[in-house]
Formats: structure tokens, sequence, C-alpha cells
């Protein structure tokens, strides 16, 4: 008998059955790890837009700290007068809107014109509680729940539209469910701002998704 | 006696082969009783859950929020991708679903600067 001899022919042979094998189980484990229990799914975001038109709008004044102005004065005043503060507040309905809670704020925009500009800084802080225009108060502000910290700040100095960017709030309004608006305050003197409130009212704009 | 070499290098050569086959074969066989199992054996869930986010007042994306995860997905990896209109990849993250009762609240964040009014979709996956 005649002693083997590993020829290049047969070790071609051999390599070539071998890398068909090998990629035969490859290509099973590869299969094995794709289909195992993986749950995959997709959700699609609808766009909108809305700006609601139910207002409400008041201020409360140091000075009659236990009078309510009422919902809608002609003007609003903000003012850091020393012993004659005003705070404005502003709320919107967003019920029209239609926006889930699941839903959210891709922006939004509170837009108030002011008549006369008080060169101070002016902040809009979230309200977190519920307040009624009709009876809000300056002594009322103690059962408030307002955020510490201003959403957002900016000069006012001049008679215009001032816009401020109040996304966050508005998100966490719709996943609350309510908006309770926002408290807008003199952050940084003693001077007077006042802002329309029936001519040309405060305005809320947002962008959405849900 | 050469056909009777040829012959032997063959039956020698498939030897070799059945041994590397039976042992790819034991590796493979764990992945392929998943890959088979997917008929079989159920995921934790079926259901598309639902995620919701929440921005900053920039409007960038701070996290994703999915609730009623179901126990049985405990261990698994809850991932998330954010999508534009392209379904491009804004951002993503990812978490193990953590033990719970009744239903799990993943909260997945570190996608990044992503602008809300960017992202169009969710891609979630669910992945043992």
């Amino acid at each position: 008998m005649r002693r083997f001899r590993l020829t290049p022919l047969r070790l071609a042979a051999a390599i070539a059955m071998a890398a068909c094998v090998s990629t035969g189980v490859a290509y099973a484990a590869t299969l094995g790890l794709s289909s195992s229990k993986l749950h995959a799914w997709s959700q699609t975001l609808t766009k909108g837009t809305c700006s609601p038109s139910t207002l409400f709008d008041t201020y409360v004044s140091q000075a009659t700290p236990n009078t309510p102005i009422g919902n809608a004065p002609p003007t609003l005043l903000v003012s850091g007068a020393v012993n004659a503060q005003n705070y404005t507040f502003v709320r919107f309905d967003l019920s029209g809107c239609n926006i889930p809670a699941t839903g959210g704020a891709d922006n939004a925009t509170l837009t108030i014109n002011v008549t006369a500009a008080g060169h101070d800084k002016i902040s809009v802080f979230p309200v977190l509680s519920a307040w009624d225009p009709a009876t809000l108060t300056w002594n009322g502000l103690a059962g408030l729940t307002i955020g510490s910290t201003a959403t957002a700040t900016q000069p006012v100095n001049s008679a215009r539209a001032f816009s401020f960017t109040v996304t966050s709030d508005v998100d966490a309004a719709i996943k609350a469910g309510v908006l309770w608006g926002w408290e807008i305050q003199d952050t940084s003197g003693t001077a007077t701002t006042v802002i329309s409130s029936t001519t040309n009212p405060p305005s809320l704009s947002i962008n959405y998704e849900k | 006696m050469q056909r009777l070499a040829n012959i032997l290098a063959i039956v020698v050569t498939a030897a070799l082969l059945s041994v590397g086959v039976a042992s790819a074969a034991g590796l493979g066989f764990t992945s392929g009783r998943l890959g088979a199992g997917s008929a079989v054996v159920a995921g934790c869930t079926s259901s598309s859950l639902t995620a919701t986010r929440n921005v900053d007042n920039s409007g960038n994306v701070t996290q994703l929020s999915v609730t009623g995860v179901p126990q049985a997905c405990a261990g698994e990896t809850l991932a998330a991708t954010l999508e534009n209109s392209s379904h491009t990849s804004l951002g993503s993250a990812s978490a193990v679903v953590g033990s719970c009762t009744g239903g799990c609240s993943m909260t997945l964040s570190g996608f990044g600067t992503v602008s809300a009014a960017n992202v169009t979709a969710y891609a979630l996956s669910l992945t043992p």
C-alpha cells in the first residue's frame, strides 16, 4: 500500500470543503441571533400649531393688597416700586388645542405688548397652581405655587411687543393637562411697565407634537 | 492504489471537518435554538408602548419616557432612536429595564443636543 501524500490538489480540496462548511455554520449562527426575542416598534409624531384664544389676565397690587383687579383690565401693570409692587398674571386655556398628555411643546412663545416701558428687566415665572383672575389679590399670592426660577428674562426698554420663550413650561403643562400660566415681575428696578390687555392682549404661540 | 489514496484523503478530511462542524454546531446550537425560538418563545411584550419626551426651554429633548413596560421585560435592553422626517437618527439612548411590579416606567436620556422640532418619530426596541 502506498503512503498517503498530501498533494496540492488534495490540500485545495480540503480547504474548499472547510470554507464551505464554516460559512454554513456562521450563517446559521447569525440567523439564530437576529431572530431571537427582539421586539421593535416605531411611533410617528404629528406636528401642529396652536394659539389658544381664551386668555385670563390680571395684576395684583401691593398698594391694595386685598382688592382684586379682576379679569382683563384695560392695562396690566408690572412694577418694582418699593411697597407698591405690581405683578401681572396671564394664563391660557389649552383645551382647544387638543394636545394629549402624551404630546408636548416643540417651542412656545409668550408675547406681551408693552405700551409704556419701565426700562427694567421683566421676568416670567411659571405658576404651578390654580388661580382665578376675578379673586386674585396681592395677599392671595401666599396661596399660590410659583416657580422660583424665571423661565425667561429680558430688558423692556421701549413700547413694543416682547416675546418670551416658555417652551419648557408649556411642555410641562401639556403633560400635566393644564396650564396655569405665568407671573410677570419687574426683577431689576423700581419702574413701572404697562402692558396692553384688551387692545393687544398677551398671546401664546405653540408648536407642538402629539 | 492511487484511487484508494484519494478516497482515503477524502474520508480523513471529512472526518476532521465533521469534528469541527460538530464543535461549531455545539456553539451554534444555542443561538440556533434562540432563532427557532422566535416562533416558540414569545418576547416579553408584543405591545407598541407609548413614549413621550421632555424638552428644556430651548426646545431640546432632555429625556424620553416609556411607561407600562411589562415586568416580564426586566433585564432586557430598551433602546430608542430619535428620527427626523427622513428616518435619519438624530440621537439614541438605551437602558436596561429594571425589576418592578405592575409595569416599569423607563426614562432614557443622553440623546445629545436634539431639537424636538426636528424629531418626527421614535424607533424603539426591546432586546434580551
